[in-house]
């Protein structure tokens, strides 16, 4: 299908048309951008850098309910995931959604998780090209990604000033752009070249990068060096890189009973929080920051690329703009490269 | 500001001293103007540490923080001092802790900084936004001096200054061994007149202000983990047998969360600001801590880390205590 064009002084009217389905799009809640379901597209903030939760909770929330029981009855209450419906998450940055398809790898291995892929079949995903880097420590373009990527969209939207390019790069994207199609306009011939134009300027503007060449294959050798009790000494153990990392995918099962009433539920767990790999004899085999670092590094720059041959980090700078003591993935990855 | 050259040389002594295992300081982040903590243990690595205005982390944080292994049969345990750097925010840290009993004096050795306010690092990336190269801040009377990519920029102080420092009460380290500089005289004080402008709220306008702050929590815990005074080795929030806390997210459990943490900070928080300036959600937690802090200040001539011998206020009673505020 065309390239189309969306004027912006018509979004609005495209946003209420897809507020018919579950729409999910950043919004300002005081001055932070927050994936949120939307009922008024007044809310919708796409002038934005990139959220600082990233939208795989659309997929993968952070708190899900599996089902629900009465004790001392075996009847479960299954948690149908089809009630959500139809849900289209827009303006997301192309390295989230990029994220999204490498998790989804995860997610359909050995067991299909029926709940992630359920709700990523209902979900169409429309994203919004980086017309400029939306900080200074993105690194998409060093794990295969790009500003303009298309891995993981069914859409993509791209700023030409007054209006928004949109191209539909699946079945799913050509169906959205199709219930779209009273308020989009045939797009000016050479758009698509300008496009292409705009993509490598955005790339020119990414300042920060590692050659990734060698590191998953050298990680594993690294499991004792010295480097990981110094890049963990200032670590604070807390979730900060891990649940705000578009890849990251750890969750914990626990049950919620009161009044002999309950539900099982699935939450976002972190590698780097002490209890994550507590043994029921409480032996704890990561029993420091140390071990813990290590194994958020090498899970996505070693594990995941062995398994699944793509690094499970797609660049977004999340983890570096906001640890509280300046850990920085990058500075990490080169003393690997160094070591 | 303090001298690097003579921070640099104190340093060295310290670490090269036979009863200091580490030095805990600053040295410069890896991007822009971030400075990060630095954790030396010879004495050549003592070249790279700083002190500057972009040295916001409280460093107390770790004298708790630390993990320790069990020590393996026939060694014995490294009983060696830690040293550690700290500004007069952060110094009440270690007044509080140790008037706790969390360890005893000569467990530490203090470098103490005499401060003249610290940057917002939000508020600087913000002014210059996109600076990757390495750059320097300073403070020159009532300027801030910046290198922005080779260029000397200049910022009246206040448009940068951490907010904690434009109501800091004490400047100058109260506990140290060593100040690395003059005393700075007291330039700011508290009038709370933010926690004044809440507590004239209705008791609807306030939930509706905190319901949206804590649906956006995440509970990534990285307030109580850079709290210096969050230094329980067993937290109530990682027992999972019983479970006291839950670990599902949503702004019930999350309010929960925050209340039970203001509670414990109660009469203990000395004001470092470290949970509000970490939070990636921007979550005001001062503003609750701080409404404590003026409660006990008020109610009981109270203020948490100022006196290394003065009792913990909530294990002293006095029988002419106020409770006239209690239901």
């Amino acid at each position: 299908m065309a390239v189309k064009k969306l004027s912006k002084d018509k979004v609005a009217d495209a946003l209420k048309e897809l507020s018919k389905f579950r729409l999910i799009a950043p919004a300002k809640s005081d001055e932070v951008v927050v994936f949120s379901e939307i009922t008024d597209p007044e809310e919708v903030c796409l002038d934005y850098g990139n959220s600082t939760v990233p939208p795989k909770k659309v997929v993968f929330p952070q708190t899900e309910t599996l089902f629900r029981f009465v004790v001392g009855n075996p009847e479960l209450e299954e948690k149908n995931v089809e009630e959500e419906g139809t849900t289209v998450i827009f303006g997301l940055r192309p390295c989230d959604a990029r994220a999204m398809a490498i998790v989804d790898k995860l997610f359909s291995w050995d067991y299909e998780d029926p709940y992630y892929l359920k709700r990523r079949q209902l979900t169409t995903v429309v994203g919004m090209a980086c017309v400029e880097p939306p900080s200074m420590n993105c690194f998409c373009t060093s794990v295969g990604g790009s500003p303009f990527g298309k891995e993981g969209l069914d859409l993509l939207l791209t700023d030409m000033g007054d209006y928004f390019a949109v191209q539909a790069l699946t079945e799913k994207g050509e169906k959205l752009q199709e219930t779209l199609s009273s308020h989009l306009e045939e797009a000016p011939a050479d758009d698509e070249k300008k496009v292409e134009e705009m993509e490598a300027a955005s790339k020119g503007k990414i300042k920060r990068s590692i050659d990734t060449q060698g590191i998953p294959e050298k990680l594993p050798g690294l499991w004792d060096n010295e480097l990981w009790k110094k890049v963990s000494a200032s670590c604070l153990g807390c979730g900060i890189c891990t649940f705000l990392c578009p890849t990251c995918h750890c969750f914990d099962i626990q049950d919620e009973v009161e009044s002999g009433e309950g539900r099982r539920a699935r939450m976002w767990d972190s590698c780097m929080f002490s209890e994550y790999t507590v043994h029921a004899s409480g032996h704890n085999p990561r029993p420091t920051r140390r071990e813990r670092t290590r194994n958020r590094i090498s899970h996505k720059y070693s594990y995941y690329p062995k398994r699944f041959e793509v690094i499970a980090c797609v660049g977004c700078g999340r983890c570096i703009n906001l640890c509280p003591v300046n850990i920085d993935i990058l500075d990490i990855l080169s003393q690997v490269v160094d070591a | 500001m303090v001298n690097q050259d003579k921070l640099r040389e104190i340093a060295k002594e310290v670490i090269s001293r036979e009863d200091v295992r580490q030095l805990i300081g600053y040295r410069p982040g890896t991007y822009g103007f971030r400075a990060r903590p630095a954790f030396v243990t010879s004495p050549e690595e003592t070249d790279e540490l700083i002190f500057t205005p972009a040295c916001v982390n409280n460093l107390a944080t770790y004298i708790t923080l630390e993990e320790r292994l069990p020590v393996p049969r026939g060694q014995e345990p490294d009983t060696r001092k830690v040293a550690v750097m700290v500004k007069g925010c952060d110094s009440r840290a270690l007044v509080q802790q140790m008037e706790e009993k969390a360890y005893e004096r000569d467990h530490i050795v203090v470098l103490g900084i005499p401060c003249t306010g610290v940057v917002d690092m939000d508020k600087v990336e913000a002014r210059f936004p996109n600076v990757l190269e390495k750059g320097e801040i300073s403070l020159e009377g009532d300027k801030f001096l910046l290198t922005v990519d080779g260029k000397k920029e200049e910022v009246p102080k206040e448009e940068l200054l951490a907010d904690k420092c434009k109501r800091c009460r004490y400047p100058t380290p109260l506990v140290f061994d060593q100040l690395l500089d003059e005393e700075v005289a007291r330039f700011a004080d508290d009038d709370y007149s933010d926690v004044t402008e809440l507590e004239k709220r209705s008791t609807e306008e306030k939930w509706a202000y905190w319901e949206k702050k804590f649906s956006r929590c995440i509970r990534c815990y990285s307030c109580r983990n850079v709290c210096p005074m969050c230094y329980c080795e067993d937290c109530v929030l990682d027992r999972l047998q019983p479970q006291w806390m839950r670990r599902s997210v949503d702004v019930s459990e999350n309010t929960a969360f925050h209340i039970a943490r203001a509670y414990h900070l109660a009469g203990r928080c000395i004001q470092c600001g470290e949970c509000q300036r970490v939070c990636p959600v921007e979550i005001p937690l001062m503003e609750l801590n701080r409404k404590f802090y003026k409660d006990v200040e008020e109610l009981y001539d109270y203020e948490p880390g100022t006196k290394v011998e003065a009792e913990p206020l909530l294990a002293t009673f006095k029988v002419d205590d106020r409770e006239d505020f209690i239901l």
